[in-house]
C-alpha cells in the first residue's frame, strides 16, 4: 500500500511539474505537428498513397518525439541538485523508476493521440475498422517503448553526452517494438481484421514486460552515486 | 598473479594464431570446393566461427556485467571489458565477410537478412557499450552504465532476433541460399569445427591478455593516485 503511494506521489510529482511548465509536451507536441509538415513535402504522393506508409511515419514520429520528450526527464531534475533530493526521499528505486515511466507513458500518449489526429488530417487517413485497437497497439507499444528510454535517459543523462547519447543506446534495442507495432498498425490502418494483429499486440507486451523487469532492477545501479 | 596469467594469455593467442593459420591453410588448400557456390563458399569457415564468438563473446560481457551489479567486483567488469573489446573485433569481421559473401551469392552487399540484421545490432550495442564507458566522468558511473547497457542488451536480443526473423517471413527475399548448401561434406565439416576451435582459442587468449592489460592499466592508476 505504502509503495503504490510512493508511486503516486512520483507521477503526481512530474505531471504536476509537466502542467506547470508545459516543456516537454509542448516541445513533443510541436516537434509532431512540424515533422507532419515536413513529411507531406517529402512524399510524392503521386507515386506513394500516405495510407499506405502513415503506419510507419506514426511510428518513426512516436520514436523521435518520444526520444527527446524522455531524455529530457532527468535533464530537468539535474538542474538545481534536484534530483539528488528525489533520491534522498525513502522512496525505492523502483517505485521511482516505475513512476517516472508512467508519467512519461502519459506525455508520450499524449503525443501519439496528437500524432494520430494531426495525420489524421494532413493525410485523410482512414483509421480502419477497429480504432480501439489501434489505440492499443500504440498504447503498449509505447509503454515498452518508455520502459526503455526511461532507463536509458537516466544512463545518458550521467554522461557528458547527455541527451545526444540516449538514440545511439535505444534505438538498436527498440527494433522488435517497430516491427510489431508499424506492421499491427499498417494492418489496422489497411482494415484486416483484428485476429492478425493479436499477435503483434502480444510480442508488444512481452516487449513492454521485458523492458519494465529491466528497467525496475537496474535502474538502482544508474542514479546509485 | 599478473605474470601467470600473462603467459597464460599470451601462450593461448599464440595457439589461436597457430590454429587460425591451419584453418586458412585448410580453407584454400585442402577442403573441396562448394558445388553450387563455388570459391565464394569458403568465406564461410571464417563467418560463421567469428559470428559464434561475436555472440558468446557478448554473453560473457552480459554474465560479467550481471556479476559486477551484484557483488562490485572490479574483476568482473575488467573480465566484461576484455571481452567487449574481443566481441565488437569479432562482429566487424561477421559484418565485414558477411556482405562480401552475400555480393557474389545474393548479388547484393546487404539484405535484411534476419542473421546479419542481428549482427548490425549487436555492433550497436557494443558500440554503445563502449560510447558510455568513455562519456562518463567518473569512471564508476561509466562501469555501471555500461553493465546496464550489456544486461538490457543481452535481453533483447532474443526478442530482436524473433522480431526480424518474423519480419522477413512477412517479406521473403526472392534468392536466398541457405549458407550450408543442403548437406555438409565430412572435410567442410572439419574444416567449419577447426575454424570454431581457432576462433574460441583465439579470443580466449586475447580475452585473457586484455584482462591482464586493463589489470595492469588500473593497478598503476590506483598507484599514481595514492603516490
Amino acid at each position: 500500500m505504502t509503495y503504490l503511494r510512493q508511486l503516486r506521489a512520483v507521477i503526481r510529482k512530474d505531471l504536476l511539474q509537466e502542467l506547470r511548465t508545459k516543456q516537454r509536451l509542448a516541445t513533443m507536441g510541436g516537434f509532431a505537428v512540424l515533422v507532419g509538415v515536413l513529411f507531406n513535402y517529402s512524399i510524392d504522393q503521386a507515386i506513394v498513397a500516405a495510407q499506405d506508409i502513415a503506419s510507419g511515419l506514426i511510428w518513426m514520429t512516436l520514436v523521435f518525439a518520444g526520444v527527446m520528450g524522455v531524455g529530457r526527464t532527468f535533464e530537468l531534475e539535474a538542474e538545481d541538485g534536484a534530483f539528488q533530493g528525489v533520491l534522498l526521499s525513502p522512496i525505492p528505486r523502483d517505485a521511482l523508476y516505475l513512476g517516472k515511466v508512467v508519467s512519461n507513458f502519459v506525455l508520450v500518449y499524449l503525443v501519439v493521440l496528437l500524432v494520430l489526429a494531426v495525420f489524421g488530417v494532413f493525410f485523410q487517413l482512414d483509421y480502419g475498422n477497429h480504432p480501439f485497437m489501434l489505440l492499443a497497439v500504440l498504447a503498449v507499444g509505447a509503454l515498452g517503448f518508455v520502459a526503455l528510454a526511461t532507463l536509458f535517459g537516466a544512463v545518458s543523462s550521467g554522461t557528458a553526452l547527455g541527451e545526444t547519447l540516449l538514440p545511439i543506446l535505444v534505438f538498436p534495442l527498440l527494433v522488435p517494438m517497430v516491427v510489431y507495432g508499424a506492421s499491427g498498425t499498417s494492418r489496422l490502418l489497411a482494415g484486416r481484421p483484428i485476429a492478425e494483429v493479436e499477435g503483434n499486440l502480444r510480442m508488444l507486451a512481452a516487449f513492454a514486460l521485458v523492458a519494465l523487469f529491466a528497467g525496475a532492477g537496474l535502474f538502482r545501479f544508474v542514479v546509485e552515486d | 598473479m599478473y605474470k601467470r596469467t600473462g603467459w597464460i594469455g599470451t601462450a593461448t593467442a599464440l595457439l589461436g594464431v597457430a590454429l587460425s593459420v591451419l584453418v586458412l591453410w585448410m580453407v584454400f588448400f585442402w577442403v573441396p570446393t562448394e558445388a553450387n557456390q563455388g570459391v565464394i563458399q569458403r568465406i564461410f569457415y571464417m563467418h560463421v566461427p567469428a559470428a559464434w564468438v561475436a555472440f558468446m563473446a557478448f554473453g560473457i560481457v552480459a554474465f560479467a556485467s550481471a556479476v559486477y551489479l551484484w557483488l562490485g567486483d572490479e574483476r568482473a567488469d575488467m573480465a566484461a571489458v576484455a571481452a567487449a573489446e574481443g566481441g565488437i573485433i569479432f562482429t566487424g569481421i561477421v559484418l565485414l565477410t558477411g556482405p562480401l559473401w552475400g555480393k557474389i551469392a545474393w548479388g547484393t552487399y546487404w539484405t535484411w537478412e534476419p542473421r546479419l540484421t542481428l549482427t548490425l545490432l549487436l555492433f550497436f550495442i557494443y558500440v554503445g557499450y563502449f560510447m558510455v564507458r568513455a562519456a562518463t566522468e567518473n569512471p564508476e558511473k561509466g562501469k555501471r552504465f555500461a553493465a546496464v547497457v550489456g544486461i538490457v542488451g543481452a535481453l533483447d536480443i532474443p526478442l530482436i532476433h524473433v522480431s526480424v526473423l518474423w519480419f522477413r517471413s512477412l517479406h521473403p527475399e526472392p534468392v536466398v541460399l541457405k549458407a550450408e548448401g543442403p548437406t555438409l561434406d565430412p572435410d567442410m565439416l572439419t574444416t567449419l569445427l577447426t575454424g570454431f576451435l581457432a576462433f574460441t582459442v583465439l579470443f580466449v587468449g586475447v580475452l585473457m591478455l586484455r584482462y591482464g592489460l586493463e589489470r595492469a592499466e588500473r593497478e598503476l592508476n590506483l598507484r599514481q593516485v595514492t603516490g
